[in-house]
Parts: C-alpha cells; structure tokens; sequence
C-alpha cells in the first residue's frame, strides 16, 4: 500500500484514493462492530487505516498513529463524517511534522462528538428522516410501494452526499467547517428547520393515528360524534400529548408508557370506550 | 399464508443487514432498510403480497417514527419490529377470516402496530444480544492492533460481526418466523373478536403510534409554546385536510419566514454593538420614511 503515497515538495498529502476509501470505511462500517463498550471506535479505526498507510510508510509508525483513534468514539454517523474528516486533516498535519500529539487529536475529537451528535440526532433523525417516511407514507396510502421507493432513494441519496460533503469539508477546512455547524446562521437554520419538522408530525400524527371511541350516549349520539364536533381528531391529540407528559415530565420510559396504554386499553375495552372499530362500525 | 424455508431465510438475511449496529451500514441498514415502511415492501416482495406489506409497514412505522438511540440505549430493536413482526402480522391478517376480508380496515392496522411493536420490544434483548458478542471481536481487534496487524481490523468491523448476527438475528427471526405463524394464527382465531382481549389489542394497536409521536415531540419540545407548530400542523391534516406534502410545502414557508426573522435579528444584535453602522442605519432608514 506504501506505494500510493504521494510525495510532494512541501510534505505529505493524503492521496485521493486513500482519502476516498477512507470516506467509504466510514460510510459503511461506523457502527458495524457495534458494542456497548466501544460504539464506534472500530467504524473509526478502519476508516483511519486507509490514511496512515498512505502517510506513512513505515509498519510501526502507522500502528503508532491509528492507536491514537483506539479512544471510546460515538456521534451520529451521518453528520460525525465530518469529524473524521477533521482529523484525517489533523493526521496529514502530523504526519507533516507539525506538534500535534495523541491528546489534541483526541480532545477535539471527545470535544466535537457530543455537539454533533446532538445536531445530528434532532436535525437526521429527529426531523429529516420523519419528514421524508411522512411523505413516503403518504405516497404509499392503500398499499402502493411509491412511498417506500421515494423514501429508499431520497434518503439515501441525501445520506450519501451528505456524508461525502461533511468528510470533505471536514477534511479541507478543519475546525471551521464545525463553526459552520454552530454558528448563529447554522443555529437560525437549524431551528427553522426543526419547525418544519414538528408541522410535519402533527400531520403526520393528525393523519396516521387513528383513535375512536365505541361509547353510545344515552340518547342516541355517539360519543366519538361529540368529539368530532369539538375538534376532529380529538382523541389522538389528547393521548398523544398524554404520552409526551408521562415521558418529557413524568421521566417515564418509552416501554412503561405503551404498558400504561396497554392498561388503559384494557379498561377501555372493558367499559366499553373501545370496541373493534370496523365490527362497532358494522353493527 | 405459509412461509418457507427459502422466505424464513431470506428475511433472516434482511434482519442481518437491518438491525441498528447492522450490516447494511447505518444509512443503507439501519436508516433505509430497517424502516417499517421499507420492510413492508421489502417483506411483501419477499412474501408476494406487496400491498398487504406496505399496508402493515406503515402501520407499525408510525410507532417507530423516530427511533433515536442516543448513547446506544434502545427501546425497541428495528429488526425485529420489521422482520419479525410484518411477517407475523401478515400471516396473521391472512389468517384471519374477518381481517383478511379488509386488510387496509383500522383493525388490521392496529393488531400490526401491537404484533410489530411487541415484537420490536421483545426485540431489545437481540440488540443487547448483538453488541455483547461483538465485544469478543473488539478484544480479538486490540490484540490486532498491538501487534501491528492493522489489516484484520477490517476482519473486526466488517466480517467477523456477522458471527453476532448469525447469532442473534438470522436464527431467532428464522425460527421465529418459520414456526411462529401458525402459533400467532391459532392464538388470535381462538379468540373471539368482541371479546375483551382482541378489543385490547385492537385499542392498543391504535394508542401506540402516540407513542412514537410523543418520543418525537419529547425532543423539540422544551417549552409551552413549542407546541403550537405541533398543532398547527395537527390541525392542518385533522381540520383542512391537507396531505402530508401540503403539510411540508406550508412548514417550509413558515420556517422561512422564521429563519428571516432569526436573520435580521442577529443583524440587529451586531448593529446594537457597533455604532457607527448603527448610526448609517438609523439614517438610512430615516430618508426612507421620509
């Protein structure tokens, strides 16, 4: 593999080749060696390998560096491309003869994987990704596979390139492109786009959860059709906020909560407030 | 509906690749794959029934809507909600004289959230199951990389884990979904449908998609007012009856409108700091009121 290194005048520099198989080791096996121990250390150490190799062309030397990315790693994968890309431009530094020590390299590490996971987890997970199975769902109404086609290549798509600009431009401007990240036009942005999100999932809660009560009131009316004339959709909107409160205040598990609902469907099942909603419907 | 060797061993395959450390990768695996309403196509070309799959897929992804695994604590295990508990709960529907007579009804629906994200709970031990084996590769790995054999971590990221796998997702969805149809078959046919325990199960396949809304809501949320985009929204499908692109399209504009505003704001804030600009400003906006 020593051969691939490119000597140039001034130094070292990672070839393109390197800096791409590098990208890819990332791409696919960030979290493939999963343990609770190590989360992604692995992910992180076969995505350095392609590097040290190519930087440097003595066995002991690349041991020496890639055991410096051997500390405890984890942040969302998608956008932490980015701090892979960082110290790939921190490893060229080094390998450079620049004074960066083991320590700096894994400060900044340590240091940038808790706010990018954060970012990561609310703008990837948290928004990007329902928005897009929400209108995937929505193409796919009554059965039809488009929705599930349009999420497959929309997302990956966008996860693809994505990864590849934040590797890049981690690489190419170091620590600025996190600036980038954090900065107050980033955060404006960020918060603009976690409002689409939460819209979003009030749709997609308003269409997708459907709750109906089988309660008959003395009378004639049916108690669902009180509902609907308060608001449509009242049930789900009260449970979902129920839900919300018992996790957000109440510090309850997501697993404890759908064993309350559980509860509750029970003794709704029992009073009488549920039936089998197309049997009530066709009595 | 019966499910073969060929079948059990080819959605074995898929929970492999879906799982959340899984071998798909994060985006391809966990992120694209191990989504329900992939899986049920996914299950549906694997079981021939593609509309029932996606039927049942979007079913369960509304509880799974936002599986965040923050510091790699899970709630629910995304290979077995999707590749155990879709093909369940088709072959459950199939089964089932009164569901199969309308497999897109809200009851069908709901016994696939509660079959799916019972499954995808149970599940969670698999997760654990899966990462507790990896660690024996990681050790393997530290002695690699002291000895300088820096190769065979490829051998520790990306092979040797399908080990865990076969372990602790091929077998248990094979055996599960191989054997475990007509149990779940006979179980739900034995049970009256206005009886109480399927009138359970019906209300709790509805209740549960809150949860996953609310696991979503859990994160934006920090203050009361935060909720009025959630509303707005809510009430945008409920009331005007938009779809769910309207509903984006009508968001987009309005965190336009935010993110301007947040924008000017801040230019505010660094005008508020140096007064030169701020007095160029002031007389600028002066002639214009003039």
């Amino acid at each position: 593999m020593a051969d691939n290194t490119v000597e140039q005048k001034g130094g070292r520099k990672v070839s393109k080749k390197a800096l791409a198989k590098s990208f890819h080791n990332w791409y696919y096996g960030n979290l493939t060696c999963f343990s609770q121990e190590h989360m992604q250390t692995f992910g992180y150490l076969v995505s350095m390998l392609p590097i040290v190799e190519d930087l440097y062309d003595d066995k002991d030397d690349q041991q020496k560096a890639l055991t410096t990315y051997s500390a405890f790693f984890n942040t969302e994968p998608q956008i932490g491309s980015m701090i892979v890309g960082v110290t790939v431009g921190l490893e060229e530094a080094r390998a450079n003869g620049e004074a960066i020590d083991d320590d700096t390299i894994n400060g900044i590490r340590a240091g940038l994987m808790g706010p990018l996971a954060g970012i990561g987890d609310s703008l990837i997970v948290g928004t990007l990704i329902p928005i897009l199975l929400g209108i995937g769902m929505g193409l796919s109404e009554g059965g039809s596979p488009l929705g599930a086609i349009f999420y497959i290549v929309v997302w990956n798509l966008l996860a693809y390139f994505g990864m590849r600009f934040a590797y890049y431009r981690g690489y190419k401007l170091g620590g600025d492109a996190v600036e980038a990240l954090v900065g107050p036009d980033a955060t404006a942005l960020r918060e603009a786009i976690v409002l689409v999100g939460t819209m979003v999932i009030g749709a997609v809660a308003a269409t997708w959860v459907s709750i109906s009560t089988a309660l008959t009131l003395p009378g004639g009316g049916t108690l669902q059709g009180t509902f609907d004339g308060i608001y449509p959709k009242l049930l789900p909107l009260i449970f979902t906020v129920f839900c919300w409160w018992l996790m957000s205040k109440k510090k309850v598990s997501p697993i404890v909560t759908m064993l309350i609902l559980l509860a509750i469907a029970f003794v709704g099942a029992c009073v009488g407030f549920f039936g089998a909603a197309t049997i009530a419907t066709a009595a | 509906m019966e499910i073969n060797v060929f079948q059990a061993v080819l959605l074995g395959l898929f929970a492999c690749l879906a799982s959340m450390p899984g071998l798909g990768g994060t985006s391809i695996g966990n992120y694209t794959l191990g989504r329900p309403l992939v899986a049920g196509l996914v299950v549906g070309i694997i079981l021939g029934d593609v509309t029932l799959g996606i039927i049942v897929g979007m079913a369960i992804q509304v509880v799974y809507i936002a599986l965040v695994t923050p510091g790699g604590t899970v709630s629910a295990d995304v290979r077995a909600a999707c590749y155990i508990g879709i093909p369940l709960a088709m072959i459950a529907i199939k089964g089932n004289p009164a569901l199969a007579a309308d497999p897109s009804g809200a009851d069908a629906a709901a016994l696939a959230t509660t079959l799916g994200a019972t499954c995808g709970t149970l599940g969670a031990i698999l997760f654990y199951g899966t990462a507790t084996v990896n660690l024996a590769w990681q050790a393997m790995g530290w002695k690699w990389l002291e000895k300088g054999d820096t190769h065979k971590l490829y051998l520790v990221d990306m092979v040797l884990p399908w080990i865990s796998h076969i372990l602790c997702s091929f077998i248990p969805t094979f055996v599960i979904v191989y054997f475990g149809g007509d149990m779940v078959t006979t179980l739900l046919n034995s049970l009256p449908m206005d009886g109480i325990p399927m009138k359970t199960l019906f209300a709790v396949g509805s209740l549960l998609p809150c949860v996953g809304i609310a696991i979503l809501l859990k994160q934006v949320i920090t203050k009361a007012t935060d909720f009025l985009p959630f509303f707005f929204g809510f009430t945008l499908a409920a009331v005007m009856g938009c779809n769910l692109i309207a509903c984006s399209a009508i968001a987009c504009f309005f965190a336009l409108i935010k993110f301007e505003l947040s924008k000017i704001e801040s230019k505010l804030e660094k005008v508020g700091t140096t007064g030169a600009i701020t007095a160029s400003v002031d007389d600028d906006e002066e002639e214009e009121d003039i």
